[in-house]
């Protein structure tokens, strides 16, 4: 049976006034080296998606020079299938602020920002609150417990635009500008907001960075497998019983054990069609499939990724275009329209899916999915055109019967 | 380009949209002499965001999201109803300027699916009857 293993969740923590901070008390103990030794330790991978480990990431924003750095909390989630970094601004907001904080101080961070996506007026009004209350309280502001530290932190509302979430559109966002990716490098830790050495993290990285530095690194290394440090939080929805956010210990259990022990099992039937183990950007898996434990290196085996820990479940009785065309709709409307053929490649696969309503497809009209699927992800600036093929790809892939005309043996 | 490090560009924008209900033309004007910009590049900065509107909507803006945990959850027909009910399509506010629909991608309540923004309020696991009830307690 599969229990989950609270690294992380925990009571509802929202009042300043009567939190200790214990884990910014001690990061200011230790100094940079120290912490930035302690994040290492713990092999700590970044949770916005992509993985990067966060110590060598502090620990290059260290070693910049430069008379200004800013520490950016990534709060704009908005991949379908994904609400943990909600549950935790809601829940846990102030082990978010303290992971901000920490990073802050060690790589030389003095000015911060928490940038939530527009449409979460619930977690804006209670970080807003505890930034003013921070405040008031002097945990924000000149010589934090009385160590020296300055910082301060700024509240920005996203405004409805998915593709702000990658790192460097976030940046050309707070700056005022349209939302578009950068070309890399330079990279933020480089040159960043305002042309600043910028360290920008996701929600839930932040909040382990909290706990890490409370409980010790070595309470969060002994979690997990050797690639798979730590707990993560996941997000169960679709065609389940039980659609919440849980966290789990990595190496635990496999995907179909969360399915079963945690989300109650497939709604309406006994086995999915198909599993999106970590958001609309990583590849579906086969109920045959599900046995891979939950680690990076388990869901990558099975020929997916872990992506942000949205595991999406889909029934036995579902159309396949129907949900193909939700899917490439998702890129449709959320590309930012940067490089051509992630703009046009997009539509264009929306319009081709949308003609197939009670018709297969021919094997040319697969291939010329593939094909623009390749051109959109080589001319792609960031990782949506990177991925914006993956799930579809891997439908047809996995469902030529259903999908395709006579099927062709494409290995 | 809009660099002016105290100002936050989207902030205000907010601001002066939760003011008018939209962006008014003569406020990105202001905003193009505040920040030394073209008026085109402020107006292009601010049509990258769907949230942000250069012409009224209605007094509710109603947004459904049909992205795939909603789909899963029924929100098609969440959205059938609401459709036939304010007799308007994705992205039309009423004649009476009560309402503005916009089907939308996750709104970040997947497990709870079917839901529904009104302005900023959140409704989850609604069903079409009370739908339907929160629309007309806005008539
Ligand atoms: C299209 C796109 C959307 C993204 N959305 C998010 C997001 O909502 N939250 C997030 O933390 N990272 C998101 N990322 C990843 C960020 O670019 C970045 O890798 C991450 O914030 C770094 O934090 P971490 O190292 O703590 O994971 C997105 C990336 C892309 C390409
Ligand atoms: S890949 Fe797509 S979303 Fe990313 S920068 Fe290019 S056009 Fe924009
Ligand atoms: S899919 Fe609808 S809220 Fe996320």
């Amino acid at each position: 049976m599969v229990k989950e293993r609270k690294f992380l969740k925990g009571p509802r923590l929202r009042d300043v006034s009567t939190y200790e901070f214990p884990g910014l008390k001690k990061a200011l103990s230790l100094g940079p080296d120290r912490i930035i030794q302690q994040i290492s330790d713990a092999r700590l991978l970044g949770r916005g998606g992509a993985g990067f480990p966060t110590g060598t990431k502090w620990d290059l924003a260290l070693q910049q020079q430069g008379e200004r750095k800013y520490m950016i909390c990534n709060a704009d989630e908005g991949e379908p299938g994904t609400f943990k970094d909600r549950y935790l601004l809601e829940e846990r907001p102030l082990k978010v602020l303290e992971g901000l904080m920490i990073g802050a101080y060690a790589v030389g961070a003095t000015q911060g920002y928490i940038y939530i996506r527009g449409e979460y007026s619930e977690p804006i009004k209670i970080v807003r609150e505890i930034l003013e209350d921070a405040r008031e309280e002097g945990i924000l502001g000149e010589d934090i417990f009385g160590s020296g530290f300055d910082f301060d932190i700024k509240l920005v509302r996203g405004a409805g635009a998915y593709v702000c979430g990658d790192e460097t559109s976030l940046i050309n966002s707070i700056e005022g500008k349209r939302g578009i990716s950068r070309i890399k490098p330079p990279y933020p830790i480089q040159e960043g907001l305002y042309g600043h050495p910028t360290v920008v993290n996701n929600v839930e990285s932040l909040a382990c960075a909290a706990e890490i530095i409370k409980q010790g690194a070595g309470e969060f290394a002994a979690l997990g497998t050797d690639n798979s440090r730590g707990t993560k939080l996941i997000s169960l929805s679709g065609d389940i019983n039980i659609s919440e956010v849980f966290e789990i210990e990595f190496g635990s259990c496999t995907l179909s054990e969360i399915i079963e022990n945690l989300g109650g099992g497939v709604r309406r039937g006994r086995d999915p069609k198909f599993v999106i183990p970590g958001g609309l950007s990583t590849a579906a898996l086969l109920p045959e499939e599900l046995d891979c434990t939950y680690t990076y290196e388990g869901i990558e085996s099975a020929g997916s990724s872990l992506g942000s820990g949205a595991i999406i479940v889909v029934g036995e009785s579902r159309d396949l275009v129907d949900i193909l065309l939700k899917v490439s709709r998702f890129y449709m409307d959320e590309t930012c329209g940067t490089c051509f053929p992630c703009r046009e490649g997009n539509k264009q696969i929306n319009y081709m899916l949308s003609q197939h309503r009670n018709k297969k497809f021919s094997g040319q009209e697969v291939e010329l999915i593939e094909d623009i699927g390749e051109v959109i992800a080589a001319a792609a600036r960031c990782g949506l055109g990177q991925t914006s093929l993956s799930l579809i790809n891997s439908i047809f892939n996995k469902f030529p019967e259903e999908l395709i005309e006579e099927v062709i043996h494409v290995d | 380009m809009l660099e002016l490090e105290n100002e936050i560009f989207l902030e205000m924008v907010h601001n002066i949209q939760e003011t008018y209900g939209y962006v008014p033309e003569r406020e990105i004007n202001q905003l193009a002499e505040k920040f030394d910009q073209p008026r085109a590049k402020i107006y292009g900065a601010i049509k990258f965001y769907s949230m942000f509107y250069t012409e009224p909507t209605g007094k509710y803006v109603i947004r459904i999201c049909d992205s795939l945990s909603c789909h899963l959850n029924d929100s098609h027909d969440l959205l059938l109803a609401v459709e036939n009910f304010l007799g308007l399509k994705n992205g039309e506010t009423s004649p009476d300027q009560l309402f503005t629909l916009e089907v939308v991608e996750c709104l970040g309540h997947c497990g709870e699916g079917p839901v529904m923004m009104v302005n900023d309020k959140m409704y989850t696991e609604l069903s079409k009857g009370r739908a339907l009830e929160i629309l007309k307690e806005c008539q």
